[in-house]
């Protein structure tokens, strides 16, 4: 408390949404979990693939540091902006998605002190609907590019999306139906005096998982940059850094999604609570924090597993199973909640 | 060598008149010489035989007597007793004017080979529907690489070898 | 020189071909992830394949022509290079043409060398072509397991040749050194290991639902349709057509050995994918009968043999390896001509050689498996899905080195 006497007292929520936003959990986080997380996709996908995978760029982390390496070759070459692209759109869209893809984490509260930042009831809908946002600039940087493997990989991400939102907004719809809210922070404490919503509804947290998976394109759905058909997608254009950052994109929405996967599902700061900035933010929210990270370990592993799947078969079980299954974990919620 | 062996002989009597049919013992290739007039029949008999597919389309070139071979190599697939055959099929044209009927229309199994013969050889398949080039690059179309008249650039170490002075 | 004229070989005359509005012309290569070295001009209308036209050539060297030009021996090491990753088959091939041009056989111990190694680079080129469907269907994993478990036999080939891939190692006459003494032991831990992989393979590919859902009931090519379009080898095997050159037109020893071809009538990709990982298995067979019955005996032509040096001669029976005589080096068959067809990893190789008695070749023909499986991209590839182009690409095993006869 010491350092915090010379400050004025009115600056102090300022300061506190500020770290929140900016550096747990928010930007500087993300950063260095992108880091964490994509050694951690090479690392493991090399060790199932008898390889070693990053390795030389800091030999002692065993190549932690690869992707600092890699952004810094990125920042050197040269950005190539080819003739007939929409000009404005192409360059500063990977900077809007970067933007929104870094926005939902600041609606999802990692501490149940939550309220000193943001004091709302509504944060389940505004994370996901800022989870949300991200395919429409897809879609437009595949228009702009003026690329036909672009232009194909946006109309990918444009079938996908339609037939993949759906059963996401029904799972959000069930979880409010669950947990009877909108507010993660109440919906956490219902966790906390019941169990894990992974066991109230399993169904929803597969379905949630299968959409996840959908919308931050890992395999197999990463049919939308699907490289042996498309080069890269939408992103076929981007070279040197703004290839780093769409290449980064994803991860980053992953974290987005596993942070409210961790709160609606997996009991958030559960066994931890408190109150106060620190106490009751920022500790808890190592737990959430931990939690979503296991849960974006489990989903970038999948790399090492599966190949990519097929277009028309994706939407196939996107308009049946999933949404089949979007309707039941409806129907679970309607029922589990009447008994809770 | 060539000899009227009795395969060479059964398959003179189906093929009719038209067919010189002998056969290389040593090589144990049949081979069937016909005259440009009768290639798409004999083919078409050849194909009621059982010879299903064409294994390669070549030809090969003779400048100093001015004439060029046209060789189809046929075998079968289904027809067991055949498969261990070898057929060649063989048409002596002109040097002049390279014109041979295609045989895509009997041997589907013939259009890329046919293809790439002409653009190495110039021999025109009359009837071929896509005789567009296939692995040459630009700058040797229409000189017919394969031909004898043909002749590489010498290599390096021949150069070297003649000069005599440079390492 | 001829009055024929050729149309010009122009981007217009290629794009000609779109046939109507509404479809999309892409162009798949040369620089694709997709393609390897060449160009696949893909038409779609919507997501649905109408049209494809390979557009092939693009490392073609001319290997025909430089054969032609050189010396017999000479064209050893250049019909290696089309077939980069099924070496052996490619020298054994052209090895039995001139053979029979020359009326010389090897001796047995020899053909049963060739035997293994081409068995080896059958089991290297099929784990290649397993690699390149993983990788193409987006599978990471076994495009690095497939890769890296081709190194032990690698290892080996590299023990008895001293290279990794481009061996050179059936001459004229026989082969160039014997086996190394614990060959057979090395071979047999290879072997063991392979085996417990493919049950791996059959874990995490075969069985991968992923898989199925992608390769199964995709690019059906029927065996009537198969042997119309004179397709080769697996391909043409797993759409039913039970045609091995190695039993329907036995050459070396394959006559001694007791193998099986199997064959799978479905004919679509999956079929395809497990056609391979059969051949490797009944590889494994005839690798362990002939390390069983190798005779002993000389691994050179008699004749060759007794025109050696003295020196030479010493070194041939300490070291079991065959010098290069000034014989082998000019050698000029009796005009003539012969053929070859050998079964490679990826099916016949055919060669066809016409001698005019003097030291090059008049005629040198090779027609190489891949060229004759292009009929897969423009008679299969239409009709599905523009994501099916490279499931049925990777399920061909097709190599564009090879094709082009780089």
């Amino acid at each position: 408390m010491s350092i915090l006497y010379f400050i004025p007292a009115q600056w102090l929520p300022l300061i506190e949404s500020g770290f929140y936003a900016l550096i747990f959990p928010g930007f500087v986080t993300i950063l260095l979990l992108a880091f964490f997380i994509i050694w951690f996709e090479r690392k493991a996908a090399a060790r199932v693939q008898m390889r070693y995978g990053p390795l030389w760029v800091s030999r002692k982390t065993g190549g932690l540091i690869q992707l600092l390496a890699d952004m810094i070759r990125f920042s050197f070459q040269e950005f190539i902006v080819p003739e007939g692209v929409d000009f404005l759109p192409f360059i500063f869209l990977p900077g809007f998605l970067l933007a929104f893809a870094v926005l939902p984490t600041i609606f999802i509260p990692i501490g149940p002190d939550y309220a000193r930042i943001f004091p709302s009831s509504y944060t389940l809908l505004l994370a996901s609907a800022f989870t949300l946002v991200i395919p429409i600039y897809l879609i437009v940087v595949g228009w702009a590019a003026d690329n036909k493997f672009s232009f194909i990989g946006a109309l990918r991400e444009g079938y996908l999306l339609i037939s993949y939102e759906v059963p996401y907004l029904l799972v959000i719809a069930s979880a409010f139906l669950l947990y009877r809210t909108l507010d993660l922070v109440k919906i956490v404490n219902i966790q906390a005096a019941s169990v894990p919503g992974i066991i109230l509804n399993p169904v929803a947290a597969i379905v949630y998982l299968l959409v996840v998976i959908r919308s931050t394109g890992r395999v197999p759905y990463d049919i939308v940059e699907a490289d042996s058909e498309l080069i890269f997608g939408p992103y076929t254009e981007y070279s040197s850094l703004m290839f780093g950052f769409v290449m980064g994109v994803p991860y980053i929405e992953l974290y987005g999604y596993s942070l409210l996967f961790a709160t609606l599902f997996l009991g958030g700061w559960i066994p931890l609570t408190g109150a106060g900035f620190v106490g009751g933010l920022i500790i808890p929210g190592i737990v959430t924090f931990v939690k979503a990270v296991l849960v974006m370990c489990l989903l970038v592993f999948l790399r090492a597993v599966y190949p990519r799947y097929k277009l028309d078969k994706a939407i196939k079980t996107g308009w049946t199973w999933v949404l089949y299954l979007a309707f039941v974990s409806l129907l679970i919620s309607a029922f589990v909640s009447y008994l809770i | 060598m060539l000899a009227e062996t009795p395969h060479a002989q059964k398959l003179g009597l189906a093929l009719g008149g038209s067919a010189s049919v002998t056969e290389d013992q040593k090589a144990g290739l049949i081979e069937v010489r016909v005259e440009p007039k009768f290639l798409m029949d004999v083919s078409k008999k050849l194909k009621e035989l059982g010879f299903d597919h064409c294994v390669s389309v070549t030809a090969v070139d003779y400048p100093r007597e001015n004439y060029m071979d046209v060789i189809w190599h046929v075998s079968s697939y289904s027809n067991e007793e055949l498969g261990n055959k070898l057929v060649s099929l063989t048409v002596r044209i002109s040097r002049d004017e390279p014109r041979v009927g295609s045989l895509v229309g009997v041997w589907e199994s013939s259009l890329f080979s046919e293809r790439e013969t002409h653009e190495m050889f110039g021999v025109e398949f009359e009837g071929h529907p896509d005789l567009r080039p296939l692995l040459l690059p630009e700058e040797l179309l229409g000189k017919w690489p394969l031909r004898k008249d043909f002749i590489l650039p010498k290599r390096r170490s021949d150069l070297f070898r003649k000069g005599g002075a440079q390492p | 020189m001829s009055n024929i004229t050729t149309a010009p070989f122009t981007y217009e005359s290629l794009s000609q071909l779109t046939m109507k509005e509404g479809v999309l012309e892409l162009q798949v290569g040369p620089a694709h992830a997709g393609s390897g070295h060449m160009r696949i001009l893909v038409w779609v209308e919507g997501d649905t394949v109408v049209k494809v036209d390979p557009d092939i050539g693009f490392v073609h060297r001319g290997v025909e022509k430089l054969s032609e030009d050189r010396l017999y021996v000479k064209a050893i090491p250049i019909v290696e290079r089309p077939n980069l990753v099924d070496t052996v088959n490619a020298n054994l091939g052209y090895i039995i043409a001139l053979e029979k041009l020359l009326g010389l056989e090897a001796p047995p111990r020899a053909q049963y060398i060739r035997v293994i190694t081409a068995e080896i680079s059958r089991i290297i080129s099929h784990l290649y072509g397993i690699a390149i469907y993983g990788i193409f269907m987006g599978s990471s994993t076994v495009f690095m397991w497939a890769l890296a478990d081709r190194e032990p036999f690698i290892d080996i080939m590299e023990e008895l040749t001293g290279a990794r891939l481009t061996y050179s190692h059936i001459i004229p006459g026989g082969v160039r050194w014997d086996l190394p003494k614990d060959f057979g032991e090395r071979l047999e831990v290879a072997l063991k290991y392979l085996e417990g992989r493919v049950s791996d393979y059959e874990k995490i590919w075969m069985n991968n639902p992923v898989v199925r859902a992608r390769a199964e009931g995709v690019g059906i090519l029927s065996g009537a349709k198969a042997t119309e379009l004179g397709v080769v080898g697996p391909n043409l095997r797993a759409s039913g057509v039970k045609c091995d050159v190695r039993k329907c037109a036995p050459y070396s020893v394959y006559s001694d050995f007791d193998f099986d071809v199997p064959t799978f009538k479905e004919g679509d990709s999956y079929a395809r994918l497990l056609i391979r990982v059969e051949e490797i298995k009944q590889s494994i067979s005839i690798l362990r009968q002939a390390l069983k019955n190798i005779p002993e005996g000389k691994i050179i032509y008699e004749d060759y043999y007794k025109r050696m040096t003295p020196l030479m001669k010493s070194i041939y029976d300490e070291k079991g390896r065959v010098k290069f005589t000034s014989l082998l080096t000019s050698l000029s068959p009796p005009k003539g001509q012969s053929f070859s067809r050998v079964e490679g990893g990826r099916g016949e190789i055919f060669f066809y050689l016409i001698s005019d008695g003097t030291k090059n070749p008049y005629r040198f023909r090779v027609v190489t498996p891949s060229f004759r499986n292009l009929p897969y991209f423009t008679h299969v590839m239409p009709g599905h899905k523009l994501a099916d182009v490279p499931v049925i690409y990777g399920s061909i095993d097709y190599f564009p080195p090879e094709a082009d006869r780089r």
